[in-house]
This record gives structure tokens, C-alpha cells and sequence, in this order.
């Protein structure tokens, strides 16, 4: 069955549709959002990790608990959530550490240029800096700048409470600010 | 950035701490008019949040990384699904 105007489709119905037994509506759900489980998962997994296993692994259970799904505050959210346990199943991440909030921003401030005002930082510069911070940090980072997933989203995927999510937010953004001028400066 | 430093009656280490919820507008009205008027006359704390509000535009402008046609095709085959027209 093909559907003309699938972009008018919404999760919930591709996945009622799944529940349903729906292979079509399985591929459509992949094809919508596999994009974005796999960049997660590569943000959020160790970097020798299989990130299509994850991939494989989140559909999977989408497929299983596709009945089950109820009170999510979206789709993508519940995929990604699907996603993390993946990730967390192979390995638990130690947390990013607790730095007062000064202190990373003396961190940022101490690296060079003086002021950043976001020029002379090309992407590879961004996705390096990315990549060299503790996995809740890329993770949270990956989910709400890069993703745009809204707080509530971010909350289910990560299981962490707001007040919490967001102070995590904030310190993920300082280190990455710090990382970033550090590269840009050469050190 | 000197956490002791007042100005607006804010010591910089309380801005610091809300110069997220600030660019993201959740503070509340009073509260993000005194993290601005805070901003204005300190030099460190602005900078912070222009360099943070650089940040956020700097993550959000990477490019986004598509599925690898090969993997979206073995997950596919993996998971036994029909495949449908490729778009959505």
C-alpha cells in the first residue's frame, strides 16, 4: 500500500499502523526518523560502538512495544529513549561532573580568542569540539541544539527531570564553548 | 569572569548561572530584566552570553548527517520490513 501524502502522516498513526502488524508503516517510521536515531546514537555511544546495531536494536523494540505506546510526549522522543537504552545497555557512562557553573565559565574565559563571537570556527571545528566532551554532555547537546527537541522530549529520552535537564544544558554548553576555544586557539 | 563582581545588584556568579535560561526566555520578566541590565554594564557576563548564544548557532548550523543509504538498506532487510515509496 502506498500512501501519496505520507508527510501528513503522524507518528502516532505510523505507529498505531506498526502496532497493527503494518510492515509498511515500520519502513515509513525507518525512513522518517532513522536519520536521527543513528546521529544520536553516534553522539551518545562510545566511539567504537556499533551505532547500526543501536540503530537495529531501536526499531526493533519499536516494533515490540509499538502496542504499548501511550502518553509519550512525541514520537521521536519515544524512538530516541528506545535508542538510549540501547546505548546504555552496553555502556554505562560515568556523568560529565558536577563544576560549578564559575568555574566553567572561568575555564571558557581563560582559553583564547578573547571573545568568540562564532566566526573562525568552522563545522569540523564544532563537530570535533563535539565529540571530544563526556557522552551526557554530547548527548544533551545532540538532543536539544542539534535535534531541537523540546525540554519535555529531552526529559523522556534522557530520564533526567527538568530543573536537573536544564542545569545539565547549561554546563554541557559551557564545556562545549571551552573545548571550542581551546581548539580555535590551538590547545 | 569574577563571580564577586556586582552590578545591577547581581553578583556575576548568579548570571553566569542563568545566562542559558536567559537566552532561552525562561526566566521570568523581572528576572530576565535584571540579568539584562546586568549584562549591559558588565563586560565579562556579556561576552559569556554572546559566546554561548555562538555556541547554540554554531551547533544548530552543522550540517544533518543522513541516514547512509547501505545502512537505512540492511536495517530494512534486518527487520524484515515491506519497503514502501521512499519518501517521509
Amino acid at each position: 500500500m502506498v500512501h501519496a501524502d505520507d508527510a501528513r502522516i503522524s507518528d502516532e498513526t505510523l505507529i498505531g499502523r506498526v502496532a497493527a502488524g503494518d510492515s509498511s508503516a515500520f519502513a515509513r517510521l525507518i525512513r522518517r526518523h532513522g536519520a536521527m536515531v543513528y546521529r544520536f546514537a553516534r553522539a551518545a555511544a562510545p566511539q567504537e560502538t556499533d551505532c547500526e546495531e543501536i540503530l537495529r536494536e531501536a526499531f526493533l523494540a519499536a516494533r515490540r512495544g509499538a502496542g504499548r505506546y501511550r502518553d509519550e510526549p512525541s514520537g521521536r522522543s519515544w524512538l530516541l529513549a528506545l535508542a538510549r537504552r540501547a546505548v546504555e545497555r552496553r555502556s554505562p557512562r560515568p556523568g560529565a561532573g558536577s563544576a560549578s557553573f564559575g568555574e566553567l565559565a572561568r575555564a571558557a574565559a581563560r582559553r583564547g580568542p578573547a571573545a568568540w563571537d562564532g566566526s573562525g570556527g568552522p563545522a569540523e571545528a564544532v563537530a570535533a569540539a563535539l565529540a571530544a566532551l563526556p557522552a551526557e554532555d554530547r548527548e544533551i547537546l545532540t538532543l536539544y541544539d542539534r535535534e531541537l527537541l523540546t525540554l519535555d522530549e529531552v526529559a523522556r529520552v534522557t530520564g533526567i527531570a527538568d530543573a536537573a535537564l536544564r542545569t545539565r544544558l547549561h554546563r554541557a554548553r559551557l564545556r562545549l564553548l571551552a573545548e571550542l576555544k581551546g581548539a580555535l586557539r590551538g590547545g | 569572569m569574577e563571580d564577586e563582581r556586582i552590578v545591577a545588584g547581581l553578583h556575576c556568579g548568579e548570571v553566569v548561572a542563568d545566562v542559558t535560561e536567559y537566552l532561552e526566555g525562561r526566566l521570568s520578566p523581572q528576572r530576565a530584566a535584571r540579568i539584562g541590565e546586568h549584562l549591559n554594564g558588565c563586560d565579562d557576563c556579556q561576552r559569556l552570553a554572546e559566546e554561548i548564544s555562538a555556541v547554540v548557532r554554531a551547533l544548530r548550523a552543522l550540517p544533518e548527517e543522513p541516514l547512509p543509504p547501505e545502512v537505512e538498506a540492511r536495517l530494512l532487510a534486518s527487520l524484515g520490513s515491506t519497503e514502501a515509496a521512499p519518501h517521509g
